[in-house]
């Protein structure tokens, strides 16, 4: 069985289409992919969701896409073989009705290609398909052809939100309302964006720099500023927080205080997981109780921010997020007129 | 580093879990650089070090499933990212770790992290890790699917072991 590689060739469009990269978008069928964590900032949706729209895109949700597991994964809950079909099952409902996904979170992201990954292995492949037959048994019998087998050359791609707004980044900042007016930002990729090797066709583009967050930060009208703890990780580490919660703050508390350190006014980043951990108010209370400081700068999403600086509606794109510190200081600077 | 000798050298541990996962074969490549070890966030704060790891994986020391040290992984990838040579997958040879650390019961209790016994609840009861998604619920069907799927693995018992402990809760409460 040959498996395609499941990440759209973004070189393959910049060749087909040089000067403007998101026609290649235009007509197609895109989906959003719904990580979990979006609950707790939907504007991470919905900023992202008024972009693509705005741009004339064609974009929906899959209802029946379920969590991408990775978690359950990750902590040795469930075997390959059940993550790969619990995948499976998310790529086919996606396959039906799309042609892209887009994905916002690294976690998911890293799961969507991981899951696939997975299956090259003929014995995982083929626990894989039992596991679907049975669920096909249980289900008495499928709603549509291939339901439960595993995708053969799907027609589906799946795109990162950052390599997606990257590409189509002269369209992007024509639809902007505001820029970033000078504001220092220190960007942060995530481990499983920054060191991920799935998505990459070779091993230069697996060891190259990322800069894509930098470049994009530039275009806005910010000012990206190096910091000596970039490339760590947040803190997050596939539930460390959880099990290891003094460790794992540790490193979440050297992240925030090095870009504290270079006088950045926000975090820029591009995954939920991330931006759930480094702005967590009760993580940063532990912070201060453990590490004796009380550090205050802001994180964003890069798709809050796009949604910041297309002048969405304050209550749509950040109005969960009342309690993250400075966060509305950095919303009214940026929406001044 | 530990002395070991050339008699000290056990194929055995290595077989079970090349044979387990095989990609776990590339870690013969392992040249014993350390960079893995000097970009790692778990070594920065614990005492995680995955070329002792992988050392004592090739020497036949299952004692290293008794560590605690491979609880301390972030799953990152980094050490994927510097190491020299290609295809060595310390993640996952970790995670593969854990789960014969698992079956032979020096694992970490699950019923001791509430977080993770209320998200595999969700998982196999909505199909999610969170309470109301954003976007709405899953259909009824697809979550049975996931319960099926889920069938023999760890997060059942996760979530048996949770409604056991609840179910003991309630009971005392009524007495």
């Amino acid at each position: 069985m040959h498996f395609n590689n499941l990440v759209l060739d973004l070189q393959e469009i910049k060749k087909k289409y040089p000067e403007n990269p998101l026609e290649f978008f235009k007509g197609k069928k895109l989906c959003l992919f719904k990580a979990c964590l979006e609950k707790y900032f939907p504007g991470v949706r919905w900023g992202f969701q008024d972009l693509l729209e705005e741009l004339q895109l064609d974009v929906s949700i899959c209802k029946d896409q379920s969590c991408c597991s990775g978690t359950f994964f990750q902590r040795n809950l469930i075997t390959r073989a059940q993550f790969s079909a619990i995948n499976e099952r998310n790529l086919s409902e996606m396959n039906r009705q799309a042609d892209i996904v887009l994905v916002s979170c690294n976690g998911c992201y890293n799961s969507l290609l991981r899951g696939r990954d997975f299956l090259k292995n003929t014995e995982v492949r083929n626990k894989t398909q039992k596991i679907l037959n049975s669920v096909k048994k249980k289900a008495d019998g499928e709603k549509y052809p291939g339901m439960y087998d595993i995708l053969e050359n799907p027609k589906l791609k799946v795109v990162h939100d950052l390599d997606f707004l990257y590409l189509i980044r002269d369209d992007l900042v024509n639809a902007l309302k505001f820029d970033l007016k000078g504001l220092k930002v220190a960007v942060h990729y995530g481990c499983h964006y920054l060191n991920l090797s799935r998505d990459k066709k070779n091993v230069e583009d697996f060891l190259e720099s990322k800069t894509k967050l930098e470049e994009l930060v530039e275009l806005f009208g910010g000012v990206p500023v190096d910091y000596k703890e970039r490339e760590s990780c947040c803190g997050w580490g596939a539930s460390q927080l959880l099990i290891n919660p003094h460790e794992a703050l540790k490193i979440t508390y050297n992240k925030l205080k090095s870009a504290e350190n270079v006088e950045a006014d926000f975090i820029l980043m591009p995954c939920p997981t991330c931006l759930y951990t480094l702005s967590k108010p009760e993580y940063r209370e532990k912070i201060e109780e453990w590490f004796n400081e009380k550090l205050e700068i802001p994180t964003i999403h890069l798709n809050e921010l796009i949604a910041i600086l297309q002048g969405c509606e304050e209550d749509r794109c950040i109005t969960l997020r009342r309690k993250t510190p400075r966060l509305e200081e950095i919303f009214e600077i940026i929406t001044q007129q | 580093m530990d002395d070991y000798t050339d008699s000290d050298w056990n194929w055995e541990f290595y077989e079970e879990l090349v044979d387990d996962v095989d990609e776990n074969k590339n870690i013969i490549q392992c040249i014993s650089c350390g960079k893995c070890v000097g970009d790692c966030p778990a070594a920065k704060v614990s005492n995680f070090n995955s070329r002792k790891i992988i050392m004592k994986v090739l020497r036949g020391d299952k004692s290293v499933l008794k560590d605690s040290d491979i609880w301390y992984c972030y799953l990152c990838e980094r050490c994927k990212r510097v190491c020299p040579k290609e295809n060595i997958n310390i993640p996952l040879l970790i995670i593969n770790l854990r789960n014969e650390s698992f079956r032979k019961g020096y694992g970490p209790k699950y019923s001791n992290l509430r977080k993770y016994v209320e998200m595999s609840e969700r998982f196999l009861t909505q199909g999610t890790v969170v309470e109301n998604p954003l976007g709405g619920t899953l259909p009824q069907e697809r979550v049975d699917e996931i319960y099926e799927i889920c069938n023999f693995a760890r997060i059942k018992y996760v979530f048996k072991a949770s409604k056991s402990d609840q179910s003991k809760k309630n009971k005392k409460k009524t007495k």
